[in-house]
Parts: structure tokens; sequence; C-alpha cells
């Protein structure tokens, strides 16, 4: 397989999520490379064709088949200039961009949403064939990791919160806790459920398994399992060809399915899934997985985002000081950004078109909190102190949204989608959501919600009832007034009362 | 028949046995420790947890640790979680479960572990059918005894209460009676069932609130089950859950017309000519042709509407 990398013949790329949907697919052979290429993170633009030739690319947004054939002729008619074809064709290129003739990574400038601040991790989303060990290659993967080196990364690379086995601490003394432990290691890519990381799965998989190898080197693991949502079948079977197309794997990889429900991704839901139980329920902990993880060997479980930055960290010799941000909700189309750990949520939000104006978001994951103000850095310490999540997601509400109504759904999802196993979370959440109906019925009683989602955060076995009444406390703590609002039969937004009753 | 013959010539169960629950790690210290609680040093033999340290003294503050059996191997669940404690290395922890490693010290009256065990009892009474006085366990029930220790008055949740929300009586066993509306999770029943009886019965099946005790055959009653009365179950079980038949008003406070079976108001029957005791249900369904019959019978009879439990999930409110 040859690279495409550099291109002083003219390349055609075309990237959409589900790759390979729509493109008729050819080799140099016939003069002009035709290929599919991963989703960039923001289907918005896509499918993005871009046009390249030795250092010059033009970018096609939202482009139909028949565009793309147009685009196709237009460059055969032009012979392979970039920019003659750029004039012949019936669509007009977003943007024109010259480049290094050997770059590794999408060249973005000038279209809005993808030109973010970094984009490293990120940066062969869209450019990089995700199954093509010959274009991982021209980017300098697959160099054999120096452990003391991955060490040095681990002492300042994090866990993503919700999916890792970290949560958000920084990951080298539990790396060293399983290279010392007896038995033999694992480590599980937990790529369960957050659209960042099936992203990676299905634009970046080399990424992603070279950060797992080089850790499972580091730790001397025997295997590596990929784990994900049996519904991300494009992201499994990616990483499945991806991890087959892996030039001499120094440890076996296996990709394993686990159900599409929320709590399936809890790492120690992981485990039971990826050991074949066939109901999930959370494992008592310490001792943790490090020590007595799948099959009762030390495990660990880190998302595809953390180990695709410890991929680039390796190769760049420093950590990219980058998050992936996925932007959602009351928008166009959600949008995954890569933003420097100092950019601010509101910069996230520049990527997407909202619908309506905005009057708050819901940010880290499903129960991430509630918050009107976005002027908060994406990095972990910054989100942590401001009582939000750190699982890189901005689901926004538009002003006509309830939020009385959004907390009490979402209490409703915990109460029906927690495991069942501790009673913090599977009463407390009942207890919850009735707490917050009773508000419908004229009884408000803040203190008593108070309590609760503090003793289910206190006592409960793993995050999923850790972070439930997350919700609740932040909306409660910012926007108290609509609360009362509705115990007195009104609701402000208009959504979830019936006008004539209040 | 003996039932030692019956066991013979059943296959090894312990390959097939699904009982729904995690596998966790062994929870007990790895060494000998001294810990220290409520001022109190402990000294504790490898394999130990907070709450060995706790059962040693006099607390400053009651710790119900409800679920937590502590016999057979049974446990912990730790799903209860009305043994929190805090420390001051780890925070609050769930004493049952966590290991008791050396020169911890634990305080039982910190504010917020005793409000967290005081919240989760209440929490375990909001999904308990409180009909003590129809109750065959009033009186020697675990559930009964922390909350009376606890001094519970009012829960803070109710309790369950509501008809429409009962789960029927499974009545259908000659032997044992199943009441899920007053069943505490506690996951026992399912570890004596499958890791001391080995008989691969009973599981945990659903989740969120829809969590219970069920069947690994899929069985919708305990007769259609492959339960062979060893009655196991029912003496591990903390409350009036799982109790043996004959028994089940022993400790009623006589009031007219009111029985533990007509309290709920919904009950699935055994409507066939009784069985003689101890017959393994395993057995019959493989070689009894008259079994198979009956079951068809009980199965007309199950009132089933019940289960039809829609639990609007995008409904608000
Ligand atoms: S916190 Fe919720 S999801 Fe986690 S173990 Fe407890 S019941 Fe299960």
């Amino acid at each position: 397989m040859t690279s495409i990398i550099p291109n002083q013949k003219p390349v055609i790329r075309v990237s959409e999520s589900g790759f390979r949907r729509s493109v008729p697919e050819r080799g140099a052979d016939q003069g002009v490379t035709v290929t599919a290429v991963g989703s960039t993170g923001l289907p918005a633009v896509e499918p993005l064709v871009t046009v390249t030739q030795a250092g010059e690319t033009a970018l096609y947004t939202q482009c139909s088949p028949a565009d793309v054939e147009a685009i196709i002729d237009a460059l055969e008619a032009a012979g392979g200039d970039v920019d003659d074809a750029a004039d012949r064709a019936k669509k007009t290129p977003e943007a024109v961009v010259d480049h290094e003739p050997t770059a590794t990574r999408l060249p973005t400038a000038g279209v809005p949403g993808l030109d973010t601040r970094a984009r490293s991790v990120l940066g062969g989303c869209g450019w990089r064939r995700p199954t093509n060990p010959a274009d991982y290659e021209a980017a300098a993967g697959f160099e054999p990791p120096d452990p003391e080196a991955v060490l040095e990364l681990g002492a300042s690379l994090r866990g993503r919160g919700w999916g890792d086995l970290c949560h958000d601490a920084p990951l080298a003394e539990t790396w060293e806790t399983v290279r010392g432990a007896a038995g033999s290691p694992v480590v599980v890519v937990n790529g369960h459920g957050t659209t960042a990381d099936t992203l990676l799965l299905e634009s970046a998989p080399f990424e992603v398994l070279d950060g797992a190898v080089a850790l499972a080197r580091t730790v001397e693991a025997d295997s590596v399992i990929v784990y994900a949502s049996a519904a991300d079948d494009r992201a499994v079977d990616t990483v499945r060809e991806a991890a087959a197309n892996y030039p001499e794997l120094p440890v076996g990889v296996d990709v394993v399915t686990g159900p599409p429900e929320y709590r399936a991704a809890e790492p120690t839901m992981a485990l039971e899934a990826i050991e074949g139980n066939h109901r999930l329920e959370a494992r008592l902990r310490p001792p943790g997985p490090e020590e007595v993880g799948l099959h009762g060997q030390p495990t660990l479980i880190h998302t595809p985002r953390t180990l695709a930055h410890l991929a680039v960290g390796l190769r760049e010799g420093e950590l990219p000081g980058t998050r992936l941000l996925t932007v959602t909700g009351d928008v166009d189309a959600t949008a995954t950004v890569e933003l420097p750990a100092d950019d601010t949520l509101a910069d996230g939000l520049d990527a997407v078109d909202l619908n309506g104006r905005f009057k708050a978001a819901r940010v880290g994951g499903r129960f991430g909190g509630l918050t009107s103000d976005l002027d908060v850095a994406v990095d972990p310490e910054s989100l942590a102190a401001a009582d939000l999540g750190t699982e890189g997601s901005v689901h926004v509400l538009a002003e006509d949204r309830c939020l009385v109504e959004f907390v009490g759904k979402t209490a409703t999802f915990a109460a029906e989608e927690n495991c069942g196993r501790c009673v913090p979370c599977r009463e407390g959440t009942t207890q919850l959501a009735g707490l917050l109906r009773d508000i419908y019925d004229g009884s408000y009683a803040p203190e008593k919600i108070d309590e609760l989602v503090r003793v289910m955060s206190t006592s409960s076995i793993c995050e999923f009832g850790v972070q439930a009444g997350r919700p609740v406390r932040t909306a409660l703590s910012e926007f108290e007034a609509e609360f009362e609002a509705h115990a007195d039969g009104h609701c402000p937004a208009g959504s979830c009362l019936d006008p004539l009753e209040a | 028949m003996s039932s030692d013959q019956q066991q013979a010539e059943i296959p090894p169960l312990t390959e097939g046995i699904a009982p729904g629950t995690a596998t966790d790690p062994p929870v007990g210290s790895e060494a000998a420790a001294t810990v220290t609680v409520d001022g109190t040093e402990v000294a504790l033999d490898a394999g130990s947890t907070l709450l060995d340290a706790l059962d040693r003294i006099e607390t400053d503050d009651y710790v119900p640790a409800l679920c937590h059996y502590g016999r057979q191997e049974i446990g912990p669940r730790s799903e209860c979680r009305t043994c929190m404690v805090d420390t001051e290395e780890y925070g609050i922890v769930p004493a049952c479960s966590f290991p008791a490693r050396d020169g911890m010290t634990v305080r039982t009256a910190a504010r917020e572990a005793a409000e967290a065990r005081d919240v989760n009892l209440d929490l375990v009474l909001s999904d308990h059918n409180l009909r003590c006085t129809t109750c065959g366990k009033n009186g020697r029930c675990e559930l009964q005894d922390a909350s009376i220790e606890n001094e519970v008055e009012e829960p803070r949740y109710g309790v369950l209460d509501d008809r429409d929300e009962y789960e029927p009586l499974d009545d259908s066993s000659p032997f044992i009676q199943i009441d899920r509306n007053k069943c505490i999770l506690c996951n026992r029943c399912v570890e004596s069932c499958n890791d001391v009886q080995v008989e691969g019965v009973l599981r945990i099946e659903g989740t969120g609130k829809d969590t219970r005790i069920g069947f690994q055959n899929g069985a919708e009653t305990m007769d259609e089950s492959t339960c062979v009365s060893c009655g196991h179950c029912v003496t591990v079980c903390p409350t009036g859950a799982l109790v043996e038949k004959g028994i089940e008003d022993a400790t009623t406070i006589p009031l007219p017309g009111f029985t533990q079976k007509n309290s709920i108001g919904k009950t699935y029957e055994h409507s066939t000519q009784a069985k003689a005791p101890m017959t393994p249900k395993k057995q019959d369904e493989q070689t009894e042709t008259v079994d198979s019959e009956s079951r068809t019978t009980d199965s007309e009879t199950v009132d089933v509407d019940v289960w039809d439990d829609a639990s609007g999930g995008g409904e608000w409110p």
C-alpha cells in the first residue's frame, strides 16, 4: 500500500462520517487518486472533498455525490491543476490552502468550524486513510516507544472522566502500579459511547492503537482490548481493520463490543461486558481494576482520546496541550473540535450554529453540570472547579428549554438506566425524579433535594450514581427561580406546564 | 429416591450458572492491620474489612450495615450503603467492603457519613412494603431491627404503599413464598443458591428500578423455576421477602381478615395437586409429562396484566 501523504500526483479525498459511503475509489494509475477518508468531526461541512496536489489543497464543503463526480471531472480536465480545477468546477471551494507537500494533517485554514487554534490529535481525521498503514507511517507513526518516555508523559497525561479508570487524575502512578503487579496486565481501550472517541476509532484508529500499544509495552501487557458499543458498527469495523493492518503488532489486539446502554461505558461494567456477563453491573473497589481487573488480571482502562494524545505526544516529544470537545444539543449539527486547553467552552461553540438563543448548557457528559457561563477553560481542573463534567461535551439548551423539565428527564433516565446494584443510585434516582415531579404539585423541597444528591454522590458504588445528581445540583444553584416558578404553577420557558393551569 | 442420588444424575452446574451479578475483587485487607475506630485501636488479621473492626468495639454511632451477612462467604454485596463511615485517608467509604489498611482512622459519627447511612436506610424503606403487621418475619426482620435501632420515625421518602406498584406475591411453590415488595436486593439468596448450594436457580435481573430477583431459567414463578426447595435462600433472607410456606403468617399480628397473602392483592397461585416435598424440578422438567401438563395449567391462572409496567421514560413530568 502506498502513501498518499507526499502528494506529487493529484489526490481527491472524500471525508464523511460512515466513511466509504459514496466514494468512487480510484488508484493513482488512473491519473487522479480518489479515496475515502474518515470524518473530520464536523458533519456540517461534510461530505468534505479536498483536492490536493504539490502542496496545494482546495476544500469543497457539503458535496453531493454529483458534486464529487463533477470535481473529479474538473480536475481531470484541468490536468491535475488544483487552481484550474477550482475554476472549472461548478462548485466553489470554501478555501484553497498552501501547505507542505508532505503535510500529515488536514489543512483547515479558512473553513469555519474546522479552523480552530489546534488540530493535532484530530489532524489525521479527514486526511489520512483510516486503515491504511502507509499514510500513518508517513505521519511518523508506528515508532517503537521508549517506556521511560511513556511514563514521563503519563505524569501529566490525564484521564477523560467517565470512561477512564483514573477519571481525571494523571495516569503515571496507576501505570507504575500495573507495571509492578503480578499477573499478565491488560490494556482496555474504552471507546464506548463518547462521540469524540467514536470519531477517533472511525477516522484515526492508528493513533489510538499506537497509544495503546505503547502503553501495553510499557506496562508489559500481553493484550490490548478495544471495547466499543455494538451500535457503533463503523467504528468497530474500522478499528478491527486497522488492527489487522497494523504492521508487526507487538501485542494481541482484540475488538470487543458491549451493549449500547450508557452504563456499559463505566470502566468496571466494561470489564463485565468484555468477560461476557449477560447483565452489567459495577464492581466494588478497592482494589480497583489496576490490581484485580479483567479475569482478575491487572488492567488499565483508558479512552481513545487519552491514548491518541499519548501517541501524538510520543511522536512530538511533548503532549499536545489540547482537549477534544463535542458540541451538541440545540445546534445545527453536532461538532467535535480540538481546542487548546486554555480555550474556553465558548470557543468551542464557534464551531456550530445555534438553533435559537443560548440559554444554558449541560457541560461534561450525560450527567454534566448546567451553566449559562461558558467562559470556563476546557482543562479538567477549571471544569471541575465550576462543578462541570470533564467528559468533553457541551449540550446546548436554547432559550425555549425548560431546565426543570430537562433535569427531570435526566433524573428519570438515571432511574431507568442505572445498573440496579446500589441503593443511593437505584432508589436515590427514583426519589430524585419524584422530588422533581412534586414541584409540579407545588411542593418544592430544596434541602431535601440537596441532601439526596449529596448522599448519592458520597455513597454510590460507581461514577454513574456519583454524577447522576449533578445536573439537578448545578441547575438549583444557578436557576433556582425556575424551580420556584414551577412550584407556583408557572413554567418560565412555557414548555412543560399547561398555560391554563398557570 | 434420595436427593443424593438425584444430585449424582444432574450434571455439574457451576459452568452454566449465571447469577447476573458482577465479579467483585476480594475486598479484605492484604495484611494484618491496626486501625483506629472512634478513638479505639483495633488489631485485625489479614483479609479484614473496616466492618470487622467496627464489630469489635462499641462505636459512637450505630452503623446498620443492613445487607451484610458475613457468613458462608456470602457477600459483601455492599449495596445498601448503610455502613458508610468517614476515614481520614479515603473520605467516606463503605465499612463492609473497604479493606482495613494499617493505620487507618475511622469515625462513625462524622456528619456526612451519618447522613449517608440515614438517607440510604430511608431509601431502602422507600421501596419496601412496610406491612409488618401481616408479615411472617415481623419481629425477626433485619430491616425492622435496623430501622428501630437507627431510630427511624418517619422515613423521608415514605414507604412502598401504592398498591398499583406492588409486584404480585409468588405463592406458586409449595415450600417457599416470595414477596418481592419486601426484597432489599441484598443478593444473599442469589449467592446462597449459586455459590453455596450450586443450584443455579436464582439470579438478579433487570436494571434501575426494575431490578429484581428472578430465575435463571427465565421462569416467571418459583414453581416453574428449577428450584429444589432446599430452603437456603429462606434462611439467609433478611426480611420477609423469602419465607417458608406454612409459617408465612407465623408472627402476624392477628387482625381479622388480614393475612400476608392478601396484603398484596395479586398472587401467583399454584393450582395443581400438591407435590411431594423436595421434588427437584430440574429432573421433572426433563422426565415427567404430568408436570409439563400442570405447568400449562399454572400459566393460565397467572394474573399477567400486572407485568405490563409501562415506565414512560421520555414523559415529563
Ligand atoms: S452507582 Fe448506580 S450504576 Fe453505579 S453501581 Fe450503583 S446502581 Fe449501579
